[in-house]
């Protein structure tokens, strides 16, 4: 590699509250390098800007791994950058020209409220989950692991729901604000697995109408969603959550 | 705004009260509900479509045939009127329920972004493919339709001449010689065949939409699906403007 060095230009949004005007500020940042990760990166500005005596850029990270769905960046219009299956943290400078300007914004939906510069309130989606996404256990002894048989390709279904790190993605890049894709993968989930047939109609029509409650947008099928989910969650299950909040509308015996 | 979702929401506080109804309503307020009321009122209209067409397409087997079918659709008298009730309705009700969801859309996301790209490859139009512009080709397809019935049902299309379709009476009764008045008015026939393009766009998303609203998603299934939508969106509307094209020949 020629150079392993950026020289870059960093348009990001600064915004000091929740309720305040924002805007973007440019930064200049200097000799990254390529290894770094893009949360990296960012440690790096904010090193220079309290060298600088200015307020460090607020961003969301815990995990770094691309597990726990915090690092919630809109990096050049792209939900965690440009790469598919990759969060914000997974995303290496290499993926950037020397000279670029990178913009970053917060997700930009009206449930997901920005708390400071791009770090936005994903409390509706925690919401959402309270209102079904679980299954109730009393709980003993614990089982016989085999006690209960799942067919393997229900198990590797469940699984590729189960996924879903809960990132809101699928929200900041749809044109909708829809939160369907993030729904459908925890009501899939549970609703693909004997644990979770107790609770399964109401749980689709609880999940569906906080969904609704929280204002989020409806579903137009652009699966855009599916394109920019770093856990490449289906939209198959956006089909299946539809089959089970019909069925659980007009046919649960309740 | 609360004032104008109160007096829309009159048809559902009404139907409500029908015994069995209940949680069919209950289903339309939430956007799920919506959404699947939306396929399936706009796969009612590909099926009123589907038959107009082929109604229609006896353009082409001369002014005998189709006077002669437009004579027997007349003939079903009230049963004729009942099914332009259904239609109409259907029309109100798809429509209403664009208005719905499309202004829950806009509130989810009232500041936009600076910059947005998409991760998907092959798109067929620009920024979001055709479901981005399912409001905009829904207008004119809406648009279309007034003109249309101006046109063809009330015989009041603007600038058009009747007088090859008028009986000894002045009443413009013969259909084929208005269809062909119609269509070889050339801003007439322009409008049109927008029009038809838009359907064509609206459709080749609306139809894989509906299958997937509709939970019809499985992927033995998908690509012969999507295909099947596809053809047929294009074909509708291909079938439609082949009866322009054959109005602007057949002009003498
Ligand atoms: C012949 C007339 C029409 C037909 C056959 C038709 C058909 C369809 C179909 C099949 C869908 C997919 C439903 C879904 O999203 O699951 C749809 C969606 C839609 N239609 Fe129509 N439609 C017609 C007229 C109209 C009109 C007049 C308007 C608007 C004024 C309209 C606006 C919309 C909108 C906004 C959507 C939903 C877009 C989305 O959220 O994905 N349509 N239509
Ligand atoms: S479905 Fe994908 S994009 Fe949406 S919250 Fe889950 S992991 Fe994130
Ligand atoms: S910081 Fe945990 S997924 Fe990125």
């Amino acid at each position: 590699m020629s150079s392993d060095l950026l020289n870059l230009t960093l348009r990001v949004w600064r915004q000091a509250a929740p309720n305040q005007p924002g805007e973007f500020r440019d930064y200049r940042l200097n000799g990254v390098s390529t290894h770094m990760s893009f949360l990296e990166m960012l440690d790096v500005l904010n090193e220079q800007l309290i060298a600088q005596g200015e307020v460090p850029v607020a961003f969301d990270h815990d995990c770094r791994e691309g597990i726990c769905g915090m690092c919630s960046l809109m990096i050049n219009g792209q939900a965690h950058g440009p790469d598919r299956g990759t969060t914000s943290c997974q995303l290496h400078m290499r993926r950037f020209r020397n000279g670029e300007t990178i913009t970053i914004e917060p997700w930009r939906a009206d449930p997901f409220p920005v708390i400071r510069d791009l770090v936005v309130n994903r409390s509706a989606f925690d919401r959402i989950i309270q209102a079904g996404g679980f299954v109730s256990v009393n709980t003993g002894n614990a089982p016989d692991g085999n006690s209960v048989p799942v067919p393997g390709v229900r198990q590797e279904m469940a699984m590729d729901a189960a996924a879903c790190i809960g990132c809101g993605a699928c929200v900041a890049a749809c044109k909708n604000a829809s939160a369907m894709l993030f729904v459908s993968a925890k009501v899939s989930q549970l609703s693909i697995l004997p644990q979770g047939q107790p609770e399964r109609a109401n749980r689709v029509l609880n999940m569906v109408a906080q969904m609704d409650k929280e204002g989020f947008g409806s579903c137009t099928n652009t699966s855009e969603c599916e394109a920019a989910c770093p856990a490449e969650v289906s939209v198959a299950h956006i089909a299946r959550l539809n089959r089970e909040y019909m069925k659980a509308m007009l046919f649960a015996d309740h | 705004m609360n004032a104008l979702l109160r007096v829309l929401s009159l048809p559902a506080v009404f139907l409500s009260k029908i015994p069995g109804l209940a949680p069919v309503v209950r289903a339309c307020s939430t956007s799920v509900g919506q959404k699947f009321l939306m396929a399936i009122t706009g796969l009612s209209l590909i099926g009123f479509l589907v038959v107009h067409l082929a109604g229609n397409l006896q353009l082409f087997a001369g002014e005998a045939v189709f006077n002669a079918y437009a004579e027997k659709l007349h003939s079903l008298g009230p049963l004729l009127g009942i099914a332009e009730v259904g239609l109409f309705a259907t029309f109100a009700a798809h429509i209403g329920l664009a208005i719905s969801t499309a202004s829950m859309n806009k509130l989810a996301r009232k500041s936009s972004y600076a910059l947005k790209e998409t991760k998907q490859g092959l798109f067929i139009l620009p920024a979001g493919g055709a479901s981005s512009w399912m409001m905009v080709t829904g207008l004119l397809i809406f648009g279309f339709l007034v003109i249309h019935i101006m046109d063809l049902k009330l015989k009041k299309g603007f600038g058009v001449d009747y007088t090859a379709a008028m009986n000894a009476d002045n009443e413009a009764v013969n259909s084929f010689q208005a269809v062909k008045a119609v269509l070889s008015h050339p801003v007439h026939a322009g409008i049109y065949f927008v029009c038809l393009i838009a359907l064509g766009i609206h459709l080749s998303h609306g139809i894989r939409s509906a299958l997937q609203t509709l939970g019809l998603h499985h992927k033995n299934w998908n690509f012969a699906l999507r295909t099947l939508g596809f053809v047929m969106a294009w074909g509708i509307a291909g079938g439609f403007i082949s009866l322009i094209v054959w109005a602007l020949g057949s002009k003498s």
